[in-house]
């Protein structure tokens, strides 16, 4: 297939002098310098900082990989006391997983994504930059645990009751829950935003099943972030609260149950290793194509199979609690789905060797860690499918198996891939290329370091030594396998410290890269190498999946300015928003510029966060209001604010401006943020239903100390209000906003009785909720439900402000259906938490 | 509505989703199902696997596999009437209905051979 891009050359744009043109862009686009750099919402700069940050957390994860296999080196060592090996092995799981793998592909996401699909920026960038300082803040509290001898000493998924303030009463847990809530704001704001760009910004004419692979499997883990990340979040509340205040969640005596922790943790812990491998098989996708100089065998046998993955790898995380005590069939369950997942992976393995067998590969440096990745996460999977098998699982729990498992999977499965994504794209963050002879000597001794180190382990664990034991007897066998692991370490060691010291001089002596080095397909390509900040002067119509094989001139007609969107009079930041499934033009997203307020919010949670791990809630209090203060007048700063798009003028035969319409990237924000919201009702209710029925002394009231009535009164307030906002919106879609100002403030009245309402039913229903975990669980539901409810009277009174300020009416209808996606949800989860908590205990009784 | 009944064409992109939620409902439904079972009224051991709770799980997942399966059929024969983006569609979400439905019976297996509340 043929691209259209040459039919697409505007030809009044093409007699603009292009120099200047890349200046005015620049003027409109470009970073400041000195403090205000730290105001800088552009995802190229955003993307550097999150991968810069995540390879700072690497190395500290390194350092305490290094002390761990050096405290195993031999028998009978005193080199660690036990406790600090605790918090050393614990933190090392803990910054590998929550500080670089996730953080780091998302940074490369965050990075790439924009340029892949033709866009100058992603949808969200104030997002962008407040997720980057929540991740920056959290993961700097987290790791000063470590200075303090503080550190969280439970292992990396925290059992209960281990975590618990009985047997850890010191604040290591709090460090860890608390800075993993903090970082995880950062990993759902980059789903949630990532999302919405894949679907909504894509150039025009890209239709879905042309989007490059990559975004595909980004598109995915973005999703899983969305749904998997929540019930992490919520079990990280309950286990804080429950160290904190009291309440009695995870303690059986109180009516709750430590298998609850387990759940929540594996819901959101499984899909995680799938989150981390989607976006490194996208790199594999796309790298093996471009050196095998063939396109993709099979482009929707990989598409079915992310969406595959994505699916089926929530259905897994029992598969963790195997010796737990779940009954038989419920492990064949979870045994077979473990399984299933193997079919998917095999078919995208199967899928890059037809592509290799049939082109002509080039053993280029990126490839030798593509066929490093083919071979041991082949091995990992395959000791995947063993440890699905209960019998086998059973004898090898808690083994060094599992450890060697974990890290073919992981190291293998994501590592691998990354250092040979980021060798591929290093001329392109740099615009040199990387030294091959330093690249090989790093890629060799990482590959013989990493299996002298697991391989020898996998044979550790089968011969029974457990998992995080600090040390062990001479004459229990291990003492030469364990001698041998922490030798290759060392050798693994020293090839990332070579692939570093690769990376860290090339910017100094690497050779210039020419356009396009490696002949790639992709439009990331059309980019100045570094790329500029807003990536393309002008967007090109794509209908191909090899944009840049089909047009080889793409990068310099796009330079020229000779496509769509050449324009930078109207001193906005603007890129198209397209159909997410066809790519068809639908209106004109206008960006905002540099801002302080991510900084300053995510400044404020931080406070908020150290002064819940020192037990300050009062300062913690004002903190959260102060937070939200700082976020509300980010919300002002919006559609036709002066400091937005007041004027609405496009040029003649463009689409209008996303705020002008009634569907911008806000709504699908929204509707994107409300199921990461969703995932966490949901695995509340799971709560609530599995205390009630598993935990051995859950503690249910003959009568249910919640009022009926009252609540019954609350959901009518929260309905009707929805039902005036619906007709406040049909009334927009009409182009009428006549009484959208009274209405909106009647909305919000309706909105202040359904939070009057719940609070008289929560006071009047006198809980204990340090006392059982009953109580504990309902006070947690009301006060959800009243958060909602007090967040919607909020976003809806502002809205009525903002009409009166003439930000939103009939010619700027788009807020309003932003707030009214929060209505609808509120009304759904408001009424199934009457059911749940007051009318099913009554019909069913205790 | 006109948008609601778009997405309910077989060749929309949101068939993508629609069987493997299907295969997370019936799984999460049969696994909580079987646990509530087991907790509030488990059958005798001797029982073996002819018991109303075997007989209400495998019920619950043939009839999903038939509606998964007929929706794998009709997505394949949308795909043949159809070129370009709609055929990709139709077609991706014939191989995830497949897919779902088998995954159905793979995982449903172990109800017919092991006894529910062991």
């Amino acid at each position: 297939m043929s691209t259209d891009s040459t039919n697409t050359v505007n030809q009044a744009a093409a007699k603009q002098d292009p120099q200047q043109l890349h200046d005015d862009l620049h003027e409109i686009w470009g970073n400041p310098k000195g403090l205000k750099a730290l105001t800088i919402v552009n995802h190229t700069t955003l993307g550097l900082r999150f991968m810069v940050t995540g390879m700072v957390f690497f190395l500290i994860g390194g350092i305490l990989a290094m002390l761990v296999r050096t405290q195993l080196a031999m028998p009978d060592q005193d080199f660690m006391s036990p406790d600090i090996y605790n918090q050393v092995t614990t933190m090392h799981g803990t910054v590998m997983m929550f500080l670089f793998a996730i953080p780091m592909l998302e940074g490369l996401a965050i990075y790439m994504i924009p340029k892949m699909i033709g866009a100058r920026d992603l949808v969200c960038p104030r997002l962008t930059s407040l997720g980057y300082w929540c991740y920056l803040f959290g993961g700097i509290i987290l790791t000063s645990s470590l200075i303090l001898e503080m550190a969280p000493s439970s292992g990396w998924f925290m059992y209960t009751p281990l975590s618990s303030s009985e047997f850890s009463p010191d604040l290591g847990s709090d460090f860890w829950l608390l800075g993993i809530t903090f970082v995880e704001i950062s990993a759902l704001s980059a789903g949630v935003e990532i999302v919405v760009s894949i679907l909504r910004t894509r150039t025009q004419g890209m239709a879905l099943h042309k989007m490059p692979l990559f975004a595909w499997y980004i598109l995915a883990m973005a999703l899983m972030i969305v749904v998997g990340f929540p019930p992490l979040i919520l079990g990280s509340i309950l286990l804080e609260l429950e160290r904190a205040v009291g309440m009695p969640f995870f303690e059986v005596a109180g009516g709750g149950d430590p298998i609850l922790w387990q759940h929540l943790f594996w819901l959101f812990g499984h899909p995680e290793v799938y989150i981390i491998f989607l976006p490194a098989a996208g790199i594999i996708s796309t790298l093996i194509p471009v050196f095998a100089g063939r396109p993709i065998v099979g482009y929707g046998w990989v598409v079915f199979a992310i969406i595959v993955t994505g699916f089926i790898s929530f259905g897994l995380w029992v598969h963790h609690m195997f010796t737990v005590g779940i009954p038989q069939l419920a492990q064949a369950f979870f045994s077979a789905a473990s399984m299933l997942v193997a079919v998917p992976t095999a078919i995208q393995v199967f899928v890059w060797l037809a592509t290799l067998w049939l082109g002509k590969p080039k053993m280029k440096l990126p490839m030798l860690w593509v066929m490093g990745f083919l071979i041991i996460f082949v091995c990992g999977g395959l000791t995947g499918v063993m440890l699905a098998l209960v019998p086998f699982n059973w004898q090898v729990h808690d083994t060094h198996f599992v450890v060697a498992h974990m890290h073919y999977v992981l190291v293998g499965g994501m590592f691998f891939p990354l250092i040979a994504g980021l060798y591929y794209w290093l001329p392109l963050f740099s615009g040199r290329m990387p030294s091959e002879n330093l690249g090989r000597w790093g890629f060799w001794l990482t590959f013989l370091g990493f299996n002298g180190t697991f391989l020898i382990m996998h044979w550790t664990g089968l011969l029974g030594m457990p998992r995080r034991i600090y040390t062990y007897d001479t004459g229990m066998g291990w003492d030469i396998y364990n001698l041998l692991s922490s030798v290759s370490s060392f050798v693994m060691s020293a090839g990332i410290a070579m692939v570093l010291l690769d990376i860290a001089l090339h910017f100094r002596f690497g050779k210039p890269a020419k356009q396009n080095p490696w002949n790639a397909d992709t439009l990331e390509w059309a980019n100045s190498m570094p790329p500029s900040a807003y990536n393309f002067v002008s967007l090109p119509k794509v209908e191909t999946r090899h944009p840049l094989w089909d047009d080889p001139n793409l990068p310099y007609t796009m330079a020229e300015g000779k496509h769509s969107l050449a324009v930078a009079s109207h001193g906005r930041r603007e890129m198209w928003g397209t159909d997410p499934i066809t790519g068809k033009v639908r209106e004109i997203i206008h960006l905002p510029g540099n801002s302080w307020w991510p900084l300053f919010a995510a400044l404020a949670l931080a406070v908020v966060c150290i002064s819940l791990l020192v037990r300050v809630y009062a300062l913690a209090g004002i903190f959260v209001l102060i937070a939200g203060v700082f976020l509300l007048r980010w919300s002002w700063e919006n559609g036709t604010h002066p400091k937005a798009a007041p004027e609405a003028a496009v040029t003649p035969g463009d689409p209008p401006l996303h705020s002008r319409t009634m569907d911008g990237p806000g709504v699908w924000a929204m509707a994107i943020f409300l199921i990461a919201n969703g995932s966490f009702f949901l695995s509340y209710l799971f709560g609530w239903f599995y205390l009630w029925t598993v935990s051995p002394e859950w503690r249910m009231p003959d009568i249910s100390p919640l009022s009926l009535s009252l609540l019954v009164a609350a959901g009518l307030a929260v309905s009707a209000g929805c039902g005036v906002m619906e007709k406040l919106i049909r009334g927009l879609r009409h182009k009428s906003d006549v009484g959208l100002g009274a209405g909106l403030y009647l909305v919000g009245g309706l909105g202040a009785v359904q939070v009057v309402f719940t609070g008289w039913a929560l006071y009047g229903a006198n809980l204990s909720p340090t006392e059982t975990s009953h109580d504990a669980v309902m006070l947690f539901g009301l006060i959800y439900a009243l958060f909602h409810g007090g967040l919607a009277v909020i976003l809806t009174v502002l809205q009525g402000l903002r009409v009166g300020y003439g930000y939103v009416g009939a010619y700027a209808p788009f807020e309003p259906v932003v707030v009214a996606q929060l209505w609808r949800y509120n009304v759904v989860t408001f009424w199934v938490l009457v059911g749940a908590l007051a009318v099913l205990p009554r019909v069913i009784g205790s | 509505m006109v948008s609601m009944m778009e997405r309910l064409r077989l060749t929309h992109p949101f068939h993508f989703v629609i069987g493997l939620t299907l295969w997370c409902i019936w799984f999460v439904a049969v696994y909580g199902g079987h646990a509530v079972a087991c907790e509030a009224a488990a059958p005798a051991s001797e029982q073996g696997v002819f018991t109303l709770l075997s007989g209400g799980l495998l019920l619950v997942s043939v009839l999903t596999i038939a509606l998964l399966a007929a929706l794998a059929l009709w997505c394949c024969q949308a795909a043949k009437q159809h070129q370009g983006r709609r055929r990709f569609n139709a077609a991706i979400s014939a191989g995830l209905y497949l897919f779902s439905a088998l995954g159905v019976v793979f995982v449903a297996l172990p109800i017919i051979g092991v006894p529910p509340c062991l």
